[in-house]
Order: structure tokens, then sequence, then C-alpha cells
């Protein structure tokens, strides 16, 4: 697992962001045990305080879930895991509204635009973020 | 709590430090940022008692530091502190003596982190090696505050890789760390809080992950503004 993180969004964010991408492309399984504090903030090169920030929010999310001293898990709440997929998929698309409307494109020009380039790139798209 | 209280420092007629005040927390990696020659090296030996001070008070945990304070903090200086002709191994030997504190095992287990040899002389070693030396002979010790002065110069990628991975581990965990820097780039993601210093005093401090989240800005964002 290795994350570029930019410079100017708070670290503990990116990583909160970076488990709900996994999350919702299915590399997490429900109840899936995730990376200790440490081992996380070890190896995203990153400060455990972070680590340990991201996993406290986290958990007041709902987005994991740790009982007594056992590992943190992935949740298995499907409402959750559901509205994460949502939350993703909704903020790209209201950046993609954002940036469209921003150069007056009307949508039927784009709809017919974003299939075309959508079926060339599938298979490619999955990874970019 | 390491607490550094309006110090004044001068070299013949030059002030390097004017007044500069900060503090380091337990559990924390404060880093002192700032150019060339503005003074940082010159506060690390200050709080380790290797430079007197002219007026200012320096406390660690609440406590000026006395002949026992050096078995609770250390300095990683950027140059080498042992003799030439040493092995590495002399050079632990030799810290075993002087320190209570000293951890031999971990000593042997950074080695092997490092892939060093015991039986390598200090004077043969490159920069980077002795780097990697003096961060063993540092980081073995079981002490809560660590001074580290340019961690990362003149060190390659995979060497800087190596320490950043120290940086993250449970080596450097619940210990307050000092470190130093020119070049930010290296521990933006690594640090909890920045020291801007210049013309001797501290001009700015602050939590880095605070001022991404309320003012959207990196470290280099906020040295533009005040460096102006």
């Amino acid at each position: 697992m290795s994350v570029k993180f930019n410079n100017r969004d708070p670290v503990y964010v990116q990583v909160i962001r970076h488990f709900k991408e996994q999350i919702a492309k299915g590399y997490f399984e429900p109840g899936q045990e995730i990376p200790s504090r440490r081992e996380l903030a070890n190896q995203l090169k990153i400060n455990p305080n972070t680590a340990q920030r991201a996993y406290k929010e986290m958990e007041e999310q709902g987005l994991i879930f740790t009982e007594g001293n056992m590992p943190s898990c992935i949740t298995k709440d499907e409402l959750v895991l559901k509205s994460v997929r949502e939350e993703l998929m909704m903020e790209a698309v209201d950046l993609f509204l954002v940036s469209i409307k921003s150069i007056n494109v009307p949508l039927a020009e784009v709809l017919d635009l974003v299939q075309k380039k959508y079926d060339a790139d599938n298979g490619e798209v999955e990874e970019l973020t | 709590m390491i607490e550094v209280n309006n110090i004044q420092k001068k070299y013949g007629k030059k002030q390097i430090l004017n007044g500069l005040s900060f503090t380091a927390k337990k559990g924390e990696i404060t880093c002192l940022i700032g150019v060339n020659g503005v003074g940082k090296t010159t506060i690390m030996k200050a709080i380790m008692a290797l430079t007197p001070i002219d007026s200012g008070e320096i406390l660690i945990d609440g406590q000026k530091i006395r002949h026992d304070s050096f078995e609770k903090i250390t300095f990683i200086p950027d140059t080498t502190t042992m003799l030439p002709t040493m092995k590495i191994c002399d050079a632990f030997e030799f810290m075993a003596d002087f320190y209570k504190s000293w951890n031999s095992q971990r000593a042997e287990d950074l080695l092997r982190f490092f892939k060093l040899e015991s039986t390598n002389r200090i004077g043969n070693l490159s920069k980077g090696s002795l780097a990697k030396v003096n961060m063993i002979l540092g980081l073995a010790l079981d002490v809560e505050y660590v001074l580290m002065d340019e961690p990362f110069s003149g060190i390659d990628i995979f060497s800087r890789e190596q320490i950043a991975e120290v940086f993250t581990s449970h080596l450097i965990e619940g210990r307050g760390v000092i470190l130093t820097t020119h070049e930010i780039s290296d521990v933006e993601h690594l640090i909890d809080r920045a020291v801007l210093i210049d013309d001797g005093k501290v001009i700015k401090q602050f939590s880095v992950e605070d001022i991404r989240e309320n003012e959207g800005k990196s470290v280099v964002d906020v040295m533009r503004e005040v460096y102006r």
C-alpha cells in the first residue's frame, strides 16, 4: 500500500479518503482486518500521531470498529459501506459538474463524450486518483 | 516537554539567537526550519548545554539540564563524534560504558536494519553510512528526547527512505523529537509541528495538520508567507 499525499490537505483526511476508496473499490471487504496504527504509519511513511487521528475519525464515522484489544476491522454495516460508495460518486459528479459548468458546456454534448471516453479507457480508469 | 525561553546567543559580535522561544512536546516530532546559518544547530547545542547561552532559560520536563539529564535526552549531530580509528562495535562499547540507558539489543537491531557491519571502521564510512551510525548511537539510547541535526542532508534517496521508515516506527513513537532541516519536503508528512526561525527568533510555530485543515496550506505555503 502506498499513497501519494498532497501537501495542502490534512494527511489524516487523505488517509481516510484512501480507505474510503479502497472500500468503494471492494479491495477492503466488510469485517476485514486492517493494519495497526503503527503498521499503517510505517507503510505510508506518515507520522504515527496522524495515523492515530485517521483511525479515531474513521471509528467515529463508523467506517472501522475495534473490539477490546483486537485489531481494527472494516465495518460490516452494509448501509455505511453503501454510503461510502455513494459519497465518493457524488463528490466525483459534483466536481465534474463544476468544471463543465465553468466552461458553459451543455450536458447533452458532454454526456456523449463521457460515454465514449469511458468505453475507450475502461479498465485503466480504475487506478486513476 | 522541552521549553526554550527567550534565549540569546552571540558568536563574537554576531547575534545568532535573539530572544528565541519555543516548546517541543513528548510524543511529537517538532521540526526547526530555517535557511542555512540561521542558528538551528546552535539551538540544539544550547539545549544539550554544549554551548553556553548569554541569557534565557532552557527546561527539560521543568528542570534545567544537569549531568543526569543526558540519560533522558540525546543529540544526533550531523558530524561524527567517534574517533575515526574506532570500529562500529567499539563505538557501541564506548556508548555502553558511558550511558546507563544504552540498549545494546536495539543497537544490533538497528545495525541490521541499516545493513551495516559492526567491524567497519568509522573513518572508512561514507557520509551516508556515517549518518546512519550516528542515528544508531542516538536511537539505541532509551531516552525520552532525541535531537537530530539535519538527519537527511547529504544522504541518498534510499537511505532517506530508510531513515523516514525509522521516523514512523516504534523507535520514535512516544519520544519527543526535535529535528532541523532546510529541506522541508523530506519531512512534510512526518512531523507534528513546525517552528520557523529567522533573524535569531521564532517567527511562527504551528501544527502542520492544523494549518492544512484550517487554512488549506502546506508548510511551504506558510514559509513563503513568512519569509517574504
